[in-house]
């Protein structure tokens, strides 16, 4: 095995230090002189026609210096996926907290009591919130421009489903319910921006995942070409899909247009709640069937998900859900079918995982309940059917390298499950349960944009020898600079704290598509590799003609220029960098990277296609402990093995596990969102509960390293495969411990426990011989 | 308006502040101290988290004027005189406890205010002691681990 020098160890983060002592500047922190703070009124009815917009009691407000409406801007039709988005609401409205109204003025205060005194005049329209009664003929139309209320429709078929069904031995078919989730990173979203009207450009600062994405969108929003329009990414205080492209980007850009001065916007946690692309909610129907050995014969799923009014990313979200599951697990004959819907509900779109924990929650529920019926252990059902190396799915994902079957032995057997599921441990009221689930992930997904895939990188190095990485990808905490900074130290041979990583910036930066579908590590790292390589040949082909040596006998190694037999000659690198610039007017090395990965957009028809250069796996086994009195479900152990290829840096692999596992136990057992008619009534962390400490429990984190050969280093993605298992793993525990199956999430108390005592008395009416204890 | 006076990081200083000023704002915006972060702004994150007179307090619930008289470090006064890191911030770097870092000014005072009361915490009473500042990324795990390393520390001095 190769011994590394920089990837494959701990290092601690590249940032930290800036983070440690509060230096790092957030989006709310950035200040620009002459300034202006922008506000936003917001709709309060669900649907409604827009009689009349009052302004001028706001315009009197000293201080106020623009105040904006649909009316002041012209845009095209706009969106991610669908082009749907109103900057501002012209004619209606369509959900509770939609943009109608902007204010930019001199200080806060101002701006708030600017927005107190506007008033709007709606005429109320039936909304529709409930996803089946939306797809009914005749219900009302969230866009009257369009025949329903079905944004999207996904279907694939491969196999023979009825044929596979009839080949099963047992056959199950039950009903799953996931909720909506707010991503609660405790950075509210925001931007800066700051319009140049006399040659028509625009800079914003904006904390995005995806930049390179956001500053196309942007650009059509202000009718820019591209180029006018300047992006710069600032860090990020937690995304988790939450900050992609962002519509209030969009109102700052163009209140900042209007007043000819900078205008700072920046939600509250209450906006926040309103306007982060929340999880889309999913009511899935799922038949499956195995045989004796437990062999999975045939799957067929019906998927409705809420879109809410807007569409940011729920097209993706809900072909994921449909069928990447069947990448996981041999599945011979599968159906699925999934329906997008608009609804007068908060806008929905993407959330750490990407529709693939909803669709998991379902399938590792169902492989339980099968299990069960056949006998077999969870762990063997999925054993049976795990896919191995070299695999090609029954998509035509081509599955390089798959560790799913060494993570579940591992996970098993650190969690001592064997031993544990021997006895039943039961301490006063509280009975514990284990329970397995597992997920794959891809490392980058080909159909979420179509223009290109990969990434490109630069690394220069300056005429002082300082090293620069610039790469178009984002860091947003997981520690995407480390793991650049790490690879591109470990090919040119130097220290890892003399590579500096450069902020994503529109002017300087190689296009990156961003930090979405767990692609960050091994599609960014992967060129920075290439830009590496680059610069180093570059380096020593001067340096051989400075030193008068073979290029070949020259190597790095810690920061050294060495040759000789016993490699015993060395000179120090920045020097030499610098003597050798010196010989070219001061010129940089520059090497550029750029990596296309063997994948493709799937065949629009039969979905075929590999849309992913590697693809990562996980098992983990949560172990919880249910209040037989009152219903509430604890996690006390957690075991998550992931097969992460390699891991570049174990620290940071460990952190996304634990912080996947923790998030995941909130969205199964703690978080919801209340929502009557359309009004969100819990936005804020007090009743939208998200884990504290008090919550946090023991994780044993295990990382399975299956390299592949398409990854950086061999390395997968971690992201997102963090997350995917945790609430299916939860539930199935759930199950073993009190024998009920958990359909609908979150876990309630209320409903856990009232659940137990209708088995207990159906137990003592009947008591059949095989039921559970 | 109202006169108070505040030793901020070490520096007495005296403002004129409208009564109803939230200490957040005044830290903030008059004294560019932007280290203490906006969050939820209704002190349930504990992102705004500073010591007053050694206590870990919400900057964003209290009034400037309710802190007259007080002693107030931010994490920008958390170095040594001749610029050294806290050990808590050393551990926080060596642990990874800092993620996206956001939360990581208000998690860092928190945990000094937790240290300086109970130098040798065990893991629930740091869970007690640290249950009003959320993080969103580590699953505080990590956290946890850099605060019993850096309470190690101090114990063996």
């Amino acid at each position: 095995m190769k011994a590394y020098r920089t990837i494959n160890h701990p290092h601690p983060h590249v940032d930290g230090l800036d983070k440690v002592t509060g230096k790092l500047q957030f989006m709310s922190d950035i200040r620009l002189p002459n300034m202006l703070w922008g506000k936003v009124l917001r709709s309060t009815a669900a649907h409604a026609r827009i009689i009349k917009i009052d302004i001028d009691e706001a315009l009197k407000v000293p201080g106020v210096k623009a105040v904006i409406t649909a009316e002041d801007i012209d845009h095209p039709p706009l969106g991610p996926f669908i082009p749907d988005w109103q900057i501002l609401a012209r004619d209606k409205v369509i959900y509770k907290g939609q943009e109608v109204v902007a204010v930019a003025a001199t200080t806060p205060r101002a701006a708030a009591e600017a927005i107190e005194l506007i008033d709007v005049e709606y005429e109320l329209l039936p909304p529709i919130f409930d996803t089946e009664a939306a797809m009914e003929k005749g219900a009302p139309l969230v866009y009257e421009n369009r025949k329903d209320n079905i944004a999207f429709t996904f279907s694939v078929e491969q196999g023979d489903p009825e044929q596979g069904f009839l080949e099963s031995e047992f056959v199950r078919e039950e009903v799953f319910h996931t909720h909506g989730a707010f991503h609660a990173y405790l950075e509210p979203n925001g931007s800066l921006a700051s319009y140049e009207i006399n040659n028509d450009s625009c800079t914003i600062w904006a904390a995005t995942q995806v930049p390179y994405k956001a500053q196309l969108l942007y650009a059509q929003g202000l009718r820019l070409s591209a180029e006018r329009l300047r992006l710069i990414q600032v860090p990020m205080g937690g995304a988790f899909g939450g900050k992609f492209e962002c519509n209030l980007h969009l109102v700052c850009a163009h209140l900042s247009r209007k007043a000819r001065q900078p205008v700072r916007l920046v939600n509250t946690m209450a906006e926040e709640f309103e306007t982060a692309p929340i999880r889309v909610p999913m009511s899935i129907r799922l038949k499956m069937g195995i045989k004796a050995d437990g062999t999975i014969m045939a799957k067929d799923v019906t998927v409705i998900a809420d879109n809410g009014a807007r569409t940011n990313y729920g097209p993706a979200v809900t072909a994921t859900a449909c069928f990447r599951v069947d990448s996981l697990y041999r599945i011979p004959n599968v159906r699925a079918l999934g329906h997008l819907v608009y609804t007068n509900n908060l806008p929905k779109g993407c959330m750490r995982g990407f529709g693939n924990p909803q669709m998991l929650f379902a399938v590792e529920g169902m492989l339980d309940m099968l299990a069960e019926d056949a006998g077999l252990t969870p762990q063997a059902i999925r054993l049976k059917n795990a896919y191995k190396n070299g695999e090609i799915s029954i998509h035509g994902w081509e599955i390089g390298s798959c560790g799913l079957s060494e993570c579940i032995k591992k996970a098993i057997s650190a969690s001592e499950w064997n031993a544990k599921k021997s006895k039943k441990i039961k301490t006063g009221s509280k009975v514990r349960g284990l329970g397995l689930g597992c997920c794959n992930h891809v490392s980058g997904y080909r159909p979420t944009f179509t223009d290109f895939d990969g990434s490109s990188a630069r690394v220069l190095l300056s005429a002082t020898g300082s090293i620069t990485v610039y790469s178009g990808e984002v860091d947003m905490g997981q520690g995407y600079k480390t793991v650049l900074a790490q690879s591109v130290a470990e090919i040119l041979g130097v220290p890892l704290g003399w590579v500096q990583v450069a902020a994503v910036d529109s002017l300087n930066m190689t296009l990156g598509i961003g930090s979405l579908a767990s692609r960050g590590t091994v599609m960014g790292c992967n060129a920075a590799c290439l830009a590496a390589l680059e610069a180093r040949e570059k380096l020593l082909t001067g340096l051989a003609e400075l030193l008068n040596k073979e290029k070949a006998v020259l190597d790095i190694v810690d920061g050294k220029i060495i040759w000789g037999p016993e490699k015993e000659m060395s000179v120090p690198f920045h020097e030499m960098v610098q003597k050798l610039a010196n010989t070219r007017a001061g010129g940089a090395i520059v090497g550029a990277g750029q990596y296309v990965p063997n994948t493709v957009n799937p065949d629009p028809v039969t979905k075929y296609g590999n849309p992913s250069p590697t693809y990562s796996f996980a098992a983990h086994v949560a172990e919880v402990e249910v209040d037989l009195e009152t219903g509430q479900v604890e996690v006390v152990n957690y075991t998550a093995a992931n097969d992460v290829g390699k891991a570049i840096n174990p620290l940071l692999c460990q952190g996304q596990i634990e912080g996947g596992a923790v998030q995941g136990m909130g969205w199964a057992l703690t978080e919801q969102l209340h929502i009557r008619e359309g009004k969100l009534v819990n936005p804020n962390l007090l009743d939208y509960k998200i884990p504290s400490f008090a919550d946090s429990f023991s994780i044993t984190s295990l990382l399975v390293e299956e390299e592949d050969s398409n990854g950086p280093f061999g390395a997968k993605s971690l992201g997102e495969p963090a997350f995917n298992p945790v609430a299916a793993a939860i539930c199935n525990a759930v199950y073993d411990a009190v024998g009920v199956r958990i359909t609908s999430l979150p876990v309630k108390p209320e409903e856990l426990l009232s659940a137990i005592k209708t088995k207990k008395e159906n137990r003592l009416k009947s008591a059949p011989a095989n039921e559970k204890e | 308006m109202t006169e108070i006076s505040l030793i901020i990081n070490n520096e007495q200083s005296h403002f004129q502040v409208p009564v109803n000023m939230r200490l957040i704002d005044l830290l903030r915006e008059e004294c560019q101290l932007f280290s203490v972060k906006v969050g939820c702004e209704e002190g349930e994150c504990g992102a705004c988290t500073v010591l007053l007179n050694g206590q870990a307090v919400n900057s964003c619930l209290m009034l400037a004027c309710e802190a007259d008289g007080g002693t107030i470090i931010t994490l920008e006064g958390l170095c040594s005189e001749e610029g050294k890191l806290h050990p808590l911030q050393d551990a926080f770097i060596q642990k990874g406890a800092a993620q996206c870092g956001f939360c990581t000014p208000g998690m860092i005072l928190a945990a000094k205010a937790l240290l300086d009361e109970n130098p040798a915490p065990t893991d629930s009473e740091i869970n007690q002691g640290m249950a009003g500042n959320f993080c969103r990324c580590t699953g505080y795990t990590a956290i946890r681990r850099a605060i019993r390393a850096a309470a190690r520390q101090e114990v063996n001095k």
